[in-house]
């Protein structure tokens, strides 16, 4: 089949969001869509996927002109949507997912097991997939969820499916998985959108590409014309300048953990993170370095050691006693731990200094608003109105915002964790510049991620863990790739 | 751009529909403006000129207001208390172990507790109504725990409250039998001008004040956060166990208030049935007020329009003369009505 969309506009409020947009697929084709955050990707596609009406535009399926009001009209006209969070219910079997809410009855009214087994393996094998569908949701891992999304998409005959960042979760050999699904559909004539932001995925499974940028169409080709560095500038519309990461000053210890342990996420954990340095915690999925500092920040429970904050040895208690103490914490998973939904962005970027801006017992309302402005500024956060629900923002900005939360109560220790979790090039570039001048001006940064790239790119220093401890302090020519992915995965021991 | 210029030049329907749609209280304004004139019409105007008809329209107000205040003073704590994403069954019950508080201390009675030792009149009131209020605060500290420490979840810990509250009251009271002192009727029955304030006073007043927390201070602000997403409160350094525990003292504070209100205008108290189905009178205040049951939404200028709006159809009920037994079943009407207009936000 073969897919135009024609100068697709839409905007929400008076935030246009997509101006005239053009995009095209053939079938047989995996095409990128990329473009920073909030630059109208998800947009685009919500509109295609029936997820959102188009303000103007048409759509044409095979030359014929085509509205969707709803995910089941795009549907049937052979377009599925597999969203970033994937629609699986855990405790179900596979071809039970399969068929959910369209369930094989039998004449009695039973649920016919059999047939949609049956069913299930036909198009498992159709797909080239060896996998039982009868095996639980929740024993698969990652990667094929993500197949049984797709084959519920095949399952429904679609001819185009649109990937929403299908790899953020998923680990270099469940990517090549998935990678050699894509691959056996397109052989098979199904067009493919994959939204993605690493470069390098795209280069490696994508035959054509489209980039948005702040709502227009600025550039879009064949894979095979262009580099990454072409598309990278692209999307943030000017080239990327990589900075040299400077060795800042550091100053005294701020931060000291002596044989922390919580009794089973993590033990014997011992780190010193000085002022104006930043420091990195690497490691695979399940290392226990999310779980370390939400104890330090009070969120959690220590079992054992010593925490020392600015030399005094401290026990935390709650997180408002650590913010007390002067520390800052921007957590992973912003959607369940950072953003307040029903709160302004406004109000979610001065969450955390609430407490301390006030009047007698009212709030300083211009003080808040005087350090978001700042902050606003100072993170080049692009928004509506500041009372627009946090909502209305991109992944990106969302982020931000959070960000702002944390620079606003000027922490003397800030930790991050995952700062650049579904952030775009453009956006990821500016967060480690965020860091560094943070760092510059003398904030101890404690950087979590488990991207070795991330942390060789801001940090000056890392810690590298394997299942709850320490494996390894890296610091110069050592803090490589390679030392952190054979330390990270237990090689070193 | 030219989105603004449409906003500037749109005829009134739209801008009702727009209103409607944006201002989570216009739809509740509304509610309450058609109530007010059906209310008017159902009182009619043939009293014989502008001034007796207004006399009567000002009284059947004094009147309404007068008879929810209770009501509303609790509806402002449950707003809170919802809004953290909890609910708090025991305010019936706590109103009458506070009430029985008060009524030991102020007891006129030779044999009352500071009567017998020689304190009586205006001293004894106050230790009455301070006994009354540290007993409130008490009660929703315990609740408060219950849920935080216990983590037991607010339905459960306030069902619990509930039971206890009111079963030992009615053993303790059982036979003592204390008598409200003229003087402190006064406290709600003080005359005006031939009409009786007072309870609207301290219900406006409080309400005011409740309003400000929940606008302009950081304890407002928390509760919000807290309702809305408890996690990414606690990650943002927010005392989330202090919020939620402080939510129910303030209830236990207000419920307070609430109870020496009652003793005071009545002069007297049924342990076994006073306050009872005031907590579902409250919640529904809140519920057609806006707030949302799943926490996070919510406001107190919506709890007191909502706590008008089913006063003012009670009212209205009973000027058309509909049987007693009926207007339950219209209070369940609204409060679903309510809900399912509300609910237009999220299709």
């Amino acid at each position: 089949m073969t897919l135009l969309m024609k100068e697709i506009s839409k905007s929400f409020g008076s935030n246009l969001v997509l101006d005239k947009v053009d995009f095209s697929l053939e079938g047989g084709q995996v095409k990128a869509l990329l473009g920073e955050n909030g630059a109208g990707k998800s947009t685009l596609m919500n509109i295609l996927g029936g997820v959102l009406p188009a303000d103007g535009g048409q759509i044409l399926i095979d030359g014929q002109e085509v509205s969707f009001h709803n995910p089941r009209e795009s549907l049937d006209h052979g377009i599925a949507f597999i969203h970033q969070e994937l629609n699986l219910i855990n405790d179900l079997a596979v071809y039970e997912n399969l068929f959910l809410g369209r369930e094989v009855h039998k004449k009695g009214g039973a649920i016919d097991h059999a047939a949609m087994k049956a069913r299930t393996q036909e198009v498992f094998d159709r797909m080239g997939l060896d996998l039982d569908p009868s095996v639980m949701v929740r024993d698969l891992d990652a990667s094929y969820k993500q197949i049984v999304e797709i084959s519920r998409a095949m399952m429904m005959n679609a001819q185009l499916v649109i990937m929403d960042e299908p790899t953020t979760s998923l680990t270099d050999p469940e990517i090549e998985r998935v990678f050699s699904m894509m691959r056996t559909l397109r052989n098979q004539g199904v067009g493919l959108i994959f939204i993605s932001h690493k470069l390098g995925e795209v280069m490696e499974i994508c035959d054509s590409y489209t980039v948005l940028r702040d709502g227009h169409m600025v550039a879009s080709g064949l894979v095979k014309d262009t580099t990454s560095r072409q598309i990278a500038a692209d999307m943030v519309g000017h080239e990327l300048i990589m900075r040299e990461r400077r060795s800042s000053e550091r100053g005294e210890v701020v931060l000291k953990g002596e044989h922390l342990g919580d009794g089973h996420y993590f033990n014997d954990v011992s780190f010193e993170v000085h002022s104006g340095e930043v420091v990195g915690f690497t490691g695979l999925l399940g290392d226990g370095r999310s779980e370390l500092f939400q104890a330090v920040f009070g969120a959690g429970k220590l079992t054992s050691g010593t925490l020392e904050v600015c030399g005094r040895p401290v026990t935390i208690h709650s997180t408002s006693q650590a913010v007390k103490l002067g520390l800052g914490y921007v957590p992973r998973n912003r959607k369940e731990n950072g953003i307040i939904k029903d709160m302004s962005i406004f109000e979610n970027g001065s969450l955390a200094t609430l407490s301390s801006r006030r009047k007698g017992p009212f709030l300083d309302n211009e003080r808040l608003e005087e350090d978001f402005a700042r902050q606003k500024a100072g993170l080049s956060i692009k928004m509506g109105s500041e009372d627009d629900l946090i909502t209305s923002l991109s992944g990106g900005n969302q982020q931000k915002v959070v960000l702002a939360r944390w620079l606003s109560a000027s922490p003397k220790i800030l930790i991050l964790d995952n700062p650049t979790q579904g952030v775009d090039v453009g956006a990821k570039e500016e967060i480690y510049e965020i860091i560094l001048r943070l760092a510059g001006e003398g904030v101890a940064v404690v950087v979590l991620s488990s991207e070795a790239q991330e942390v060789i790119r801001v940090a000056s220093r890392c810690y590298v863990m394997y299942h709850g401890r320490i494996t390894a302090s890296l610091e110069g020519g050592d803090m490589n790739e390679h030392n952190i992915m054979s330390l990270a995965t237990g090689a070193g021991e | 751009m030219n989105k603004i210029e449409r906003i500037d030049n749109i005829e009134p329907l739209a801008w009702f529909r727009r209103q409607w749609s944006t201002h989570p209280l216009f739809s509740t304004l509304c509610a309450l403006l058609v109530m007010v004139v059906l209310q008017t019409i159902a009182l009619g105007f043939d009293q014989g000129g502008f001034g007796a008809w207004l006399s009567l329209w000002t009284r059947n107000w004094l009147n309404i207001l007068r008879n929810n205040a209770t009501i509303g003073i609790i509806a402002l704590g449950m707003t809170f208390v919802i809004i953290t994403g909890g609910i708090d069954l025991a305010v019936g019950s706590t109103l009458v172990a506070i009430g029985a508080v008060v009524m030991v201390f102020i007891d006129g009675s030779a044999t009352g507790l500071l009567t017998s030792i020689g304190i009586t009149g205006a001293p004894a009131y106050l230790v009455g109504i301070i006994m009354g209020l540290v007993m409130g605060i008490v009660l929703g500290e315990v609740t408060g725990c219950l849920i935080t420490i216990g983590k037991l979840p607010p339905f459960i810990a306030t069902l619990g409250m509930m039971n206890i509250c009111r079963s030992v009251t009615q053993q303790c009271m059982q036979t003592i039998n204390p008598s409200v002192p003229r003087g402190f009727t006064q406290i709600a029955n003080l005359s005006v001008g031939g009409q009786m304030f007072m309870p609207i006073i301290y219900w406006l007043v409080l309400a005011f004040i409740m309003y400000y927390i929940s606008r302009h201070t950081a304890f407002g602000r928390h509760v919000y956060a807290v309702g809305s997403n408890e996690r990414a409160a606690k990650l943002s350094g927010i005392n989330t166990q202090r919020v939620k525990r402080m939510v129910y003292t303030i209830m236990g504070l207000l419920v307070a208030v609430a109870s020496i209100l009652q003793v005071s205008r009545i002069g007297s108290m049924d342990y076994a049935n006073a306050g009872s189905g005031y907590e579902m009178d409250a919640i529904a205040a809140v519920i057609v007020g806006g707030t949302s049951m799943s926490g996070g939404k919510g406001s107190i200028a919506g709890t007191v329009l909502g706590v008008l709006i089913i006063a003012v159809m009670n009212n209205l009920l009973n000027l058309i003369g509909v049987p007693p037994f009926l207007r339950e079943a219209f209070k369940g009407v609204i409060v679903i009505v309510a809900v399912l207009l509300q609910k237009k936000e999220k299709v």
